[in-house]
């Protein structure tokens, strides 16, 4: 019996000594693994074409470059860190870098990436230098323009009150759709911010000292832009069939279908309708505002960030510097459709369309997301209120009025 | 004899033979112990303490999380919900089961292809299958609401994931329609176990088709139907994916449960305290449900 237990013990043994020797082998050579946010546009080509070339250059580093959809991203950075168990870099929400950096979980880019590709960068796509130190590369800076479908209608609203009585003029359900307006939550708060944004609000007031006050998605200015969607979604009836069961993934198709005249858009809106086939023109102008008001756009910034737990964070470095040569992120940029973030690049000619004309002049007069900690649940309160009142559940009012006091409590105010 | 005592003590736990099955057991109890136990204790001792964002203890905190959870209402609609959800599910995967292995178990042509065929949802993965009728439920190129309108079944039909009561509806479904081919397959198994002379004698007996089911079958998976129902509760309780990925909890949290909950306060909003008191009372009142089960279960075998 003594011998059968050794044996069984021996057997044990040598079953788990193959994969020491396989984990000892791997250990050789340094695996940087880099969470590549699946924006719209980008093709699994792109990825693997530039993940084999990078190796090809770096035969002593092993690169794995892990699509992750964009709406999954946050969650799975979070499991990651509480895991213990960070990739070397990552694509992020810019306004995510001040909740890593309070987990002391990101480091300072600089370290690591070289001063060439630093200073190729444009100075003004440097949202994530916080506190002097830069702590996540810039990869997409886009503001938000409007497309119109000139097959539909050749008419450029200027106000939101053009672009209702335009919508209505065209809207020819279930045929043809005024506009596009998501109304299922989804990872951004994009839809209400054009409309707020237009109406002259902001989430939160703004301090003096630059810091950010109580929220303000309740003030006048909020309150008309919900009043104004809800208007077009329930009273007029412009947006397609079904916005409440429909997130930005599920509406935007319905326009590169070319069954509606107008959508408020990212930059990616070329690639994404090349990808799907649409066989119309579209031109592209500023998102209208209310009258009175001056044209506010919404501009959302991603970078890649460097973890401050990963273990080769210096081939990491080395990577970024690979792929931010023109041949590989002007690319990235012409497939995402975002304007470029690099100078050498901007100034090749794919980037002089009216696309990036648009983009550019929307830049101009652009404000972004709230950086600050605690902003998904924010977004998902106040993405609540807006359900609440296209279900007519409550009014505008109502509805952000409870929003408002809901996030003060959670930030303490 | 005290010593004998002990002696024999130790060799009842530590002889050669029980060596060798600790040693066997060894990996078994060490995964165990490692993924299924430790998570449980820590999750019970975050609900005590303050975790930062990455679910790391800092302070204790007493019972200061379940109080503050308690006190919201939304906590109660979600827990609600909850239990109307697995109600719902298990009593309809138990209803549509049962017929269906009914159907099953009569005797007939291509009888072996169309178990084959009841089995493809339990087969498929969940996510794809949710994917598969978030598809389906599309209200501009969904296959559901174009076949209402081309067939003049329903003109107008509804935005399934739009609203509240046919989203909550809609994910219903869903879960069900994963979860009938396992009831089904448990209920036909234990149907083919029952002796073919029972019915035979009933037959002679001049007895219908109701009092057979009723008198004959139902007794006859008897404990069957219990597990059955047992695993389903706890699996339908448990669902994350279908609600996740049809509705993200949405219109308005209408559709949240315990389980999205859970992983919207810890994942997607960093709350780690909230999720962790979430996940403790989602596994008392599973425990409550299985030990109420077992009890039941063990006193039968007994009698």
């Amino acid at each position: 019996m003594k011998k059968l237990n050794k044996l069984i013990l021996i057997a044990l043994l040598l079953s788990f000594l193959p994969g020491f020797l396989f984990a000892k082998g791997q250990q050789e050579k340094p695996k940087v693994t880099f969470y590549w946010a699946l924006y719209d546009g980008l093709t699994e080509d792109f990825r693997a074409s530039l993940q084999d070339a990078f190796m090809k250059a770096n035969p002593d580093i092993k690169l794995d470059i892990v699509p992750v959809p964009w709406k999954n991203m946050h969650d799975k950075i979070t499991t990651s860190l509480a895991g213990g168990n960070p990739p070397e870099i990552s694509v992020i929400g810019t306004r995510w870098l001040l909740e890593l950096m309070g987990l002391n979980a990101v480091d300072e880019v600089t370290s690591y990436v070289s001063k060439a590709t630093l200073d190729n960068i444009a100075p003004g796509a440097m949202e994530a230098k916080i506190k002097g130190k830069l702590m996540g590369l810039p990869v997409a800076a886009g503001a938000r323009i409007m497309a119109v479908n000139t097959s539909i209608t050749t008419r450029i609203p200027m106000t939101m009150g053009e672009l209702e009585k335009d919508a209505m003029a065209v809207n020819n359900p279930p045929k043809v759709y005024g506009l596009i307006m998501p109304g299922k939550k989804h990872t951004e708060l994009t839809d209400f911010a054009y409309y707020l944004l237009a109406a002259g609000g902001y989430f939160f007031d703004i301090n003096s000292d630059g810091s950010y006050g109580k929220c303000a998605v309740n003030s006048p200015a909020g309150v008309k832009a919900l009043t104004f969607m809800n208007k077009l979604a329930n009273v007029d009836k412009v947006v397609q069939k079904g916005y409440l069961s429909m997130d930005r993934m599920g509406s935007h198709p319905v326009f590169y279908a070319g069954k509606a005249a107008y959508v408020f858009i990212g930059a990616w809106v070329e690639s994404a309708m090349k990808q799907a086939n649409a066989n119309f023109k579209v031109k592209y102008a500023q998102i209208p505002p209310f009258a009175g008001n001056k044209s506010t756009p919404l501009i959302i910034t991603d970078s890649i960030a460097i973890f401050k737990d990963a273990k080769y964070k210096k081939e990491a470095g080395k990577f970024l510097d690979f792929f931010y040569q023109d041949k590989w992120k002007a690319k990235f940029d012409e497939l995402v459709g975002f304007p470029p973030v690099t100078i050498s690049a901007s100034k090749l000619p794919q980037f002089q369309t009216p696309l990036y004309k648009a983009l550019g002049v929307a830049a101009l007069n652009a404000r972004g997301w709230p950086l600050m900690e605690g902003w998904a649940e924010y977004s998902d309160i106040i993405w609540d209120a807006n359900q609440k009142v296209f279900l007519g559940q409550m009014t505008p009012k109502a509805a952000l009025d409870e929003a408002a006091a809901k996030i003060d409590k959670a930030r303490g105010m | 004899m005290a010593d004998r005592v002990i002696i024999g003590k130790r060799s009842k736990w530590w002889n050669e033979e029980t060596r060798l099955a600790y040693l066997l057991l060894f990996p078994a109890v060490f995964v165990l112990v490692a993924f299924m136990f430790y998570p449980i204790v820590y999750v019970f001792l975050m609900s005590f303490f303050n975790a930062d964002k990455l679910g790391r203890l800092r302070a204790f905190s007493g019972l200061k999380n379940y109080k503050t959870l308690l006190a919201t209402k939304e906590f109660w609609k979600v827990t609600g919900r909850s239990i109307i959800w697995t109600a719902i599910g298990v009593f309809s995967k138990t209803i549509f089961g049962l017929v269906i292995a009914l159907l099953l178990n009569v005797e007939y042509r291509g009888r072996k292809f169309s178990r084959m065929l009841f089995i493809v949802p339990w087969a498929s993965a969940v996510p794809i299958s949710a994917m598969l009728w978030m598809w389906v439920y599309n209200p501009e190129f969904g296959l559901l609401n174009y076949t209402l309108e081309v067939t003049g079944l329903w003109k107008n039909p509804p935005v399934w994931l739009g609203k509240p009561i046919s989203a909550f509806g809609a994910c219903m479904w869903v879960d069900i329609w994963i979860g009938i081919p396992f009831m089904a397959l448990v209920f036909l198994a234990g149907m083919q176990s029952i002796p073919s002379e029972r019915y035979e004698s009933a037959y002679i007996d001049g007895v219908n088709s109701m009092q057979k089911f009723f008198y004959i079958t139902l007794p006859g998976i008897g404990e069957l139907l219990m597990i059955a129902t047992l695993l389903s509760s706890l699996w339908t309780f448990n669902d994350f994916n279908v609600i996740y990925i049809l509705t993200r909890g949405g219109p308005a949290n209408s559709t949240n449960i315990l389980i999205t909950s859970i992983y919207q306060y810890g994942f997607e909003w960093l709350k780690f305290n909230t999720a962790s008191v979430m996940a403790v009372v989602t596994f008392l009142i599973l425990s409550i449900v299985s030990i109420i089960y077992a009890g039941i279960y063990f006193k039968r075998e007994r009698e």
